[in-house]
């Protein structure tokens, strides 16, 4: 584990952040887009996990929409997909989304594999913690694992009239046998990142696989709006 | 006369070289979202609350609608959905 370089930032900014925001805005989705269309799939097996689980999908939509007010779910960011590249019909539950933050400055001299480690120990691993809690997903023997993809604004893009927003993107899936071993810790942070499937874009430019580390961040858990409170009905 | 013919020159060669570096996916972007400025909800926002940022009351319709009335105008530099995923 390594000390935690994103508890410096100004987290007071999300505030401003989420409200002024919003160069990385398109694509985001409302509600109702939020989950891949069965129709969209292209095989049996994603059809009928996306029919099955419907109700856990919109679930989750929900818990990241009222409980991590900071995090956008792309348009049809939520579903069972596919990696590019694998041929097996393995599907994944995964889930895109665009996070909002105000850099302080230190996020930006950070270099860019450090931005993806901090990114994906922040979000990452709670984003994937909170699929294997969905009822019924992590049992079912057609689910091979889970995904998460992870944007946001590289740091020194998006600034005056003239600036187009570039976004860095992190795109990670994972068995849910090592996910299983790594959140019981029976697995080294090491070895999860070696035999999970990762690539890293500087907006649509492949990076390919960067050195990632993990190290503990409870900001998910642990992180309050001021002034937002979720709906009391809804379990964060 | 002349300088009619040199302002609608100017126009044309305007036109094409700004039409010119815009991808299809540009003016979709750009026909989608035909103002540059957000108004209205983020306007409510700012009533409801202090001007000095006390008792700050923020409802999650806020926060999405400030994330949509964005700068339409220049949008980011994201990965493609098909870089990522195949169906």
């Amino acid at each position: 584990m390594r000390d935690n370089p994103l508890a410096r930032w100004s987290v007071s900014g999300l505030v401003a952040l989420t409200l002024l925001l919003a160069t990385t805005g398109a694509g985001l989705a409302r509600p109702e887009e939020a989950i891949t269309p069965v129709d969209q799939y292209n095989t049996s097996k994603a059809k009928s996990l996306a029919s099955t689980y419907r109700g856990q999908l919109v679930q989750f939509y929900e818990q990241i929409y009222h409980c991590l007010p900071w995090l956008g779910v792309m348009k049809n960011g939520i579903g069972f997909r596919q990696p590019r590249g694998v041929e097996a019909d393995d599907r994944y539950l995964s889930v895109w989304v665009n996070i909002d933050q105000m850099d302080d400055g230190s996020f930006g001299t950070l270099p860019a594999e450090r931005r993806v480690s901090a990114m994906f120990s922040r979000y990452g691993v709670d984003l994937l913690r909170r699929m294997v809690g969905l009822s019924g997903i992590a049992g079912d023997a057609n689910v091979h694992g889970f995904g998460v993809v992870l944007s946001w604004l590289k740091p020194g893009t998006g600034r005056g009239p003239s600036a187009q927003p570039v976004t860095e993107t992190l795109a990670l899936f994972i068995d849910k046998a090592t996910f299983g071993e790594f959140l019981a810790k029976r697995l080294p942070a090491a070895e999860f990142v070696n035999r999970a499937r990762l690539s890293v874009f500087d907006g649509r430019e492949a990076l390919g696989r960067l050195p990632l580390e993990i190290w503990e961040d409870t900001f998910n858990t642990t992180f309050k709006l001021k002034g937002y409170e979720p709906p009391r009905d809804q379990k964060c | 006369m002349r300088s009619r013919v040199i302002r609608a020159t100017l126009i044309v060669g305007v036109l094409f070289l700004t039409g010119a570096c815009a991808t299809s996916e540009d003016w979709r972007e750009w026909r989608g979202h035909n103002t540059h400025f957000a108004s209205g909800e983020h306007g409510f926002f700012s009533l409801r609350n202090n001007k000095d940022g006390s008792n700050p009351k923020v409802y999650r319709s806020d926060i999405e609608d400030a994330r949509r009335q964005n700068w339409w105008g220049l949008y980011a530099i994201r990965v493609t959905p098909e870089q990522i995923f195949q169906n």
